[in-house]
């Protein structure tokens, strides 16, 4: 029984999913196609992750910070230290939680433009230390090269395509379901509930910073997770990975999707990630494009692309609706 | 007293709001608080459910002191209360309303929610009922999956007193329950008011329909200009010259103040 109502059953959505991300590489073995979708996997994780936090009313700007500390802890780790993959990457959503808890403890007192500003401060703070400071660790402005990919698990190697896109989905589901399970919860049902009305909401007993911070936390350790496949994927970090212009790129696409239903990012990622393929010879003008349709979809699908087809079944109604008025009248 | 002020005071910047007001509720009572416009009735209702923390002076209720404490705490300990402006949540149905408002009797961890265990699913079935069996107190029942937002104002209205009774609360601060009502729902919401008083729960009230609130309180307290001008039983409340005056000087106020 679940205490909000859902237009299709979230299960149901969560296999149609995970069935698409299956069918994917049996339609096709193209290596750029898989490298677009293993990227489109990895994004979803952030943004699905990156919508919950909203769902509570806060726009985290420092998201991909925490992507970062994710990513950096497990390639030092691996590199360093000389650890597996298999456990770096649980660690570095550790590292990148840890990192969460006192920085939300904080900045969650703050709301609305001033919290906004204050994870923004964060985020350049982070990328500042990730370019600039313990050169000789982090590797500085030429940032970390050769990290190792992913070491064999169950005598599977993970060095092709294929396995990083498996692994990513595999990863990305796990999350996915998580975040499921919390939406049609009761904790779905306070995290809406201080978005809609905060001060309400604490008058009538929620703790509001409670369910930030969980959101918050939560959030860091997904992003966390997507830090540390792309560290071992990528095998090469730079602190831009982790700067302004991949983080708006995120919540454009959440934003574009609609941050009101848990869908919404789905949409946007996929459709804008595959937008962004497409206009590729475009370069740096993709960012202006892309600035013109947050526009446009602010201006008249506020609720995102998400509302599209309740907003045609709406219309669809209101035209039979007319219609039928019609016809009462030319029937009297 | 279930309720107590001890010389509480609130200042902004420069403006007294409320100046050193003292005064108490007893259990099962329907306590009125009146006063001219800006005579600090909602300031004080501010003060008592956390919103705002007093500048100076104790609140306690059931002897202990709660001025200091969080909004949240404060409705965990017994008080819930209503806004001016009905407020609630517009894009969920009148029963997740209410489910939200039940949720802090069964505050369960993030992790409770994920393993989905036992307890937690008979929780989420305990807030379901709890919340269905509020509906037809408040005459709900027939809108409840409908989204609060396009609801009448009445029906808003209600919800959000009901609300306040989900949380559990022993006592309910309603700042102005019968505004914009109309005749009929004035009625309808006087007998579920004398209703919850049956039932034992104490409020305390703000309202200005003055034949509802001498009709229904046990007890009144008068404000003017942030300070207690009277107290008593609406028979000597008003015939108190204290009262009278207050109220002709600040409709005179009023008018001069455009």
């Amino acid at each position: 029984m679940a205490p909000r109502h859902a237009a299709i059953s979230p299960l149901l959505a969560l296999g149609l999913l995970a069935l698409a991300g299956v069918i994917l590489p049996l339609v096709t073995g193209d290596s750029y196609y898989l490298d677009v979708a293993t990227t489109i996997v990895m994004n979803l994780l952030l943004t699905m992750s990156l919508r919950m936090q909203i769902s509570t009313g806060q726009l985290n700007m420092a998201h991909i910070s925490f992507m970062g500390i994710g990513a950096y802890t497990s390639a030092l780790l691996a590199m360093r230290a000389g650890l597996s993959f298999w456990l770096t990457l649980w660690v570095g959503a550790l590292v990148a939680a840890a990192f969460a808890v006192p920085i939300g403890a904080i900045a969650l007192r703050l709301t609305g433009p001033y919290y906004f500003l204050i994870t923004f401060a964060f985020s350049e703070v982070a990328r500042l230390i990730f370019n600039n400071f313990f050169v000789g660790l982090l590797g500085g402005p030429s940032g970390l090269v050769e990290i190792p990919p992913p070491g064999p698990l169950l005598s599977v190697a993970f060095t092709g395509k294929l396995e990083l896109y498996c692994l990513m989905l595999g990863l990305f589901l796990l999350g996915a379901a998580i975040l499921v399970r919390l939406e049609y919860s009761r904790f779905g049902l306070a995290a809406g509930a201080i978005r809609q009305g905060e001060l309400l909401s604490a008058t009538l007993g929620v703790d509001v910073l409670r369910y930030k911070l969980t959101a918050f936390v939560l959030g860091s350790a997904m992003a966390g997770i997507a830090g540390a496949f792309f560290a071992h994927s990528h095998r090469v970090l730079h602190s831009s990975d982790f700067g302004l212009e991949p983080m708006v790129q995120l919540v454009i696409f959440t934003v574009i999707g609609g941050v009101g239903s848990i869908w919404g990012p789905v949409i946007g990622t996929v459709l804008m990630t595959v937008a962004s393929e497409l206009m590729r010879e475009l370069r740096h003008y993709e960012t202006l494009v892309f600035g013109l349709v947050l526009i446009l979809t602010m201006l008249f699908l506020p609720d995102g692309l998400v509302s599209v087809p309740s907003r045609l079944v709406r219309a669809l109604a209101r035209t039979r609706a007319r219609r039928g008025a019609i016809g009462v009248d030319v029937a009297t | 007293m279930l309720l107590e002020l001890r010389g509480v005071s609130r200042r902004f910047g420069g403006l007294v709001a409320v100046a050193d007001l003292s005064m108490g509720v007893s259990p099962g009572t329907v306590h009125g608080l009146i006063g001219p416009n800006g005579a600090g009735k909602s300031t004080v209702f501010n003060l008592i459910s956390g919103v705002l923390p007093p500048s100076s002076g104790d609140i306690h209720f059931k002897g202990e002191r709660i001025s200091g404490l969080g909004p949240a705490e404060i409705c965990r300990r017994g008080i819930a209360r209503t806004f001016q402006a009905t407020t609630v949540f517009s894009e969920y149905t009148v029963l997740q309303n209410l489910m939200v408002a039940g949720q802090p009797r069964s505050n369960d961890g993030t992790l409770a929610a994920l393993v989905c265990s036992a307890r937690y699913r008979r929780g989420e079935i305990d807030a379901h009922s709890r919340a269905r069996a509020l509906l037809a107190p408040f005459r709900l029942d027939s809108v409840a999956d409908r989204v609060v937002g396009t609801l009448p104002h009445r029906d808003q209205k209600a919800l959000s007193v009901g609300m306040a009774l989900a949380t559990g609360a022993e006592m309910l601060l309603l700042d102005e329950p019968l505004a914009g009502l109309a005749a009929q729902e004035t009625r309808d919401v006087m007998d579920l008011l004398r209703t919850l008083r049956r039932r034992g729960l104490t409020v305390l009230l703000v309202e200005h329909d003055m034949r509802a609130v001498m009709d229904l309180c046990d007890r009144i307290t008068v404000l003017d200009h942030g300070t207690r001008i009277a107290e008593g039983t609406p028979t000597e409340v008003q015939a108190n010259p204290a009262v009278v005056e207050a109220y002709l000087g600040a409709a005179v106020g009023s008018e001069a103040g455009g």
